[in-house]
């Protein structure tokens, strides 16, 4: 294990477990987030990233495993119990709804409504969604058009401007630069540091670029096989040795799968040569 | 002008409605009169009623067919509490409010044990029907607080200058009835101020907002913490209310309601018409209150216009049929050149 947990930790997340019937998402995970960090979380496809982002933000329970948010211990009930919590998501299939527009996107379960009539400040949504919008730095031409009128990377950058607009302690963005040209995700990542740079709020990003991992974040966790398997300062890391882990972890996966073939050769196997990766 | 319409979600089949109309009153001269008119209110009325509750549950791409069989059984619980002494005015309320507790069943069982909407409700609408024969025994009602008084009066008249003093018949419903459904305007008043509310509240409320949202993608409004469920159930409430209050209106103006299945499951499928015609889509994300409205309208026309041009009532439904089908191929086209015109 890595670095140990510190009193100062705004998250921690103790012995996680979650299956889905036959399937084990996550074995034994345990993590930390310190005030202001920005964590980048690795891993294969399946290994259980999304899972686990899932779990923290009260989307999903886990079987088992307790977390703790300020010290204290933390049992979102849903979505929303954990955004009053602080916690705030963008999601890998971004939660945005298509047949409604830029702004009640953005304000979606947050909206303004007037008093005493509850109708919504439609108005005042759209100005304070352009404030956001400008704030972010990325440009969407109208925002009273729906969301299914916009490229990917608007599609993203509403999704990241919801959470930063929300006042949260923590966010956790879920592969925020997919879908999204160098151009964007470059200023996706500007405005991680932006926020970095302020301080006030802790960020665990599911990423898949090593380089961006480097880049954008002070502390590097990889999951494999719903464990923790490198959880290291990003200074201390290096492209190279996080490439090898995976490689390791490919070289032992064929082992497995080619000796699970030697037990019951199948008919055509002849001698096909295990290729190094 | 023309193109401000034709970019409103309704404004392909508000186009088509005025064709309709402008055709009839073109070849039946009895189209736009008084009398006409007078008849073709309760056409259309309960239809767009009906038609809300309808937008609101397939919006969020279910659908509810129990809403004809709701209709059917309200004015019997009106009649049962009516007898049991209850009255008139909380007759109706308890009444709207047990079908909106059909609406919470159908929507429990819909969103929160996870059945299809269109089975939930197929089973809900048998299962009301019969309750309906069981209640009524199978034997039309008349509807307590709508039984008209007649009286006789003198009334007198000067003819050739004499002064003669002749009896006549005045026929009186009592204001309640008059109110909810028996007044000539009765049924239409409450329709428009039903698709306004409901218009409002589908546009210009969280309401509306979130059941737009719950319709449009399920899963990313549940993620934004949008409570799917309660969504989904208090649109099938809202359902239900819209049926039994359609119900008692229209046995109210009747003045007595039969136990009449089939006929409650043709006001099942013209409810679906109103909507969809109006431009509420089948699978749902999008939809509009006012759209059932003219839906019905439409409907409404279609019924009263074949009738005044004096139509066989064997080709009845056959000319209705195929009317329908060729007025939603314009719609067709209307919104082809609405989304053409739209800029963006």
């Amino acid at each position: 294990m890595g670095p140990s947990s510190a009193p100062d930790d705004v998250l921690r997340v103790e012995h996680i477990a979650k299956r889905f019937g036959p399937v084990t998402a996550l074995r034994d995970v345990n993590l930390h987030l310190r005030k202001g960090e920005v964590l980048g979380l690795l891993g294969d496809n399946g290994a259980g990233k999304s899972t686990l982002i899932k779990i923290i933000c009260g989307f999903q329970k886990q079987d088992s495993g307790e977390m703790f948010l300020q010290g204290k211990p933390y049992a979102p009930k849903s979505v929303d119990d954990a955004r009053a919590q602080g916690i705030e998501t963008v999601y890998q299939d971004l939660a945005l709804i298509d047949e409604l527009s830029v702004y009640h996107n953005l304000f979606l379960r947050r909206e303004k409504v007037h008093h005493p009539l509850p109708f919504l400040a439609n108005r005042e949504m759209k100005r304070d969604a352009r404030t956001a919008l400008d704030q972010i730095g990325i440009n969407i031409p109208r925002i009273d058009v729906s969301v299914a009128r916009l490229s990917g990377g608007q599609r993203q950058a509403i999704a990241v401007a919801r959470t930063v607009y929300s006042d949260a302690d923590i966010i956790l963005l879920d592969e925020p630069l997919a879908a999204m040209g160098a151009k964007e995700g470059a200023q996706i990542l500007d405005l991680v540091a932006r926020l970095k740079a302020e301080g006030k709020v802790s960020i665990i990003m599911i990423l898949h670029n090593y380089v961006h991992v480097l880049e954008a974040c002070d502390r590097v966790s990889m999951i494999q096989d719903g464990v923790i398997a490198l959880d290291k300062p990003t200074a201390e890391t290096s492209v190279e040795e996080l490439t090898e882990i995976v490689v390791n972890e490919y070289r032992r996966a064929r082992l497995e799968e080619h000796g699970g073939a030697a037990s019951a050769p199948p008919a055509g196997a002849g001698g096909a040569p295990a290729d190094g990766a | 002008m023309l193109e401000r319409v034709l970019s409103l979600r309704e404004g392909s089949i508000i186009v088509v409605t005025l064709l309709v109309a402008v055709y009839f009153a073109l070849s039946a001269s009895t189209f736009l009169t008084y009398a006409s008119l007078k008849t073709l209110l309760p056409f259309f009325a309960p239809f767009a009623i009906l038609g809300v509750g309808e937008v609101f549950v397939m919006i969020l791409g279910e659908i509810d067919l129990s809403i004809g069989a709701t209709y059917l059984l309200a004015p019997f619980i009106y009649y049962k509490l009516a007898e049991a002494g209850v009255p008139h005015v909380p007759c109706v309320i308890l009444a709207v409010v047990c079908c909106m507790a059909v609406g919470l069943i159908n929507g429990f069982f819909t969103a929160v044990v996870g059945i299809s909407s269109f089975v939930t409700t197929l089973g809900m609408l048998f299962t009301l029907e019969g309750l309906t024969l069981i209640l009524s025994h199978g034997v039309p009602v008349g509807m307590p607080g709508a039984e008209l008084t007649s009286a006789t009066v003198h009334v007198a008249h000067e003819i050739n200058g004499a002064r003669i003093v002749l009896t006549e018949t005045v026929v009186h419903a009592p204001t309640f009835a008059n109110v909810l459904g028996e007044g000539t305007y009765s049924e239409l008043v409450w329709a428009v101020v039903i698709v306004v509310v409901g218009q409002i509240v589908l546009t210009f409320t969280r309401f509306g907002l979130h059941t737009v949202a719950v319709g449009s993608n399920k899963l990313a409004a549940s993620e934004a913490g949008v409570r799917v469920r309660l969504v989904m159930v208090r649109s099938f409430v809202l359902c239900g209310a819209a049926g039994g209050f359609a119900g008692i209106l229209e046995a109210v103006r009747a003045g007595s309601v039969q136990p009449d299945v089939a006929g409650a499951n043709e006001i099942l499928f013209k409810a679906i018409s109103a909507a969809v015609i109006g431009g509420t889509l089948l699978t749902g994300g999008s939809g509009t209150v006012v759209g059932a409205l003219i839906g019905a309208l439409f409907l409404g026309i279609l019924d009263d216009g074949l009738i005044l041009k004096g139509v066989n009532a064997n080709y009845q439904l056959f000319y209705l049929g195929l009317a329908i089908i060729l007025a939603m191929t314009v719609n067709i086209y209307v919104q082809r050149v609405r989304r053409g015109s739209r800029v963006g």
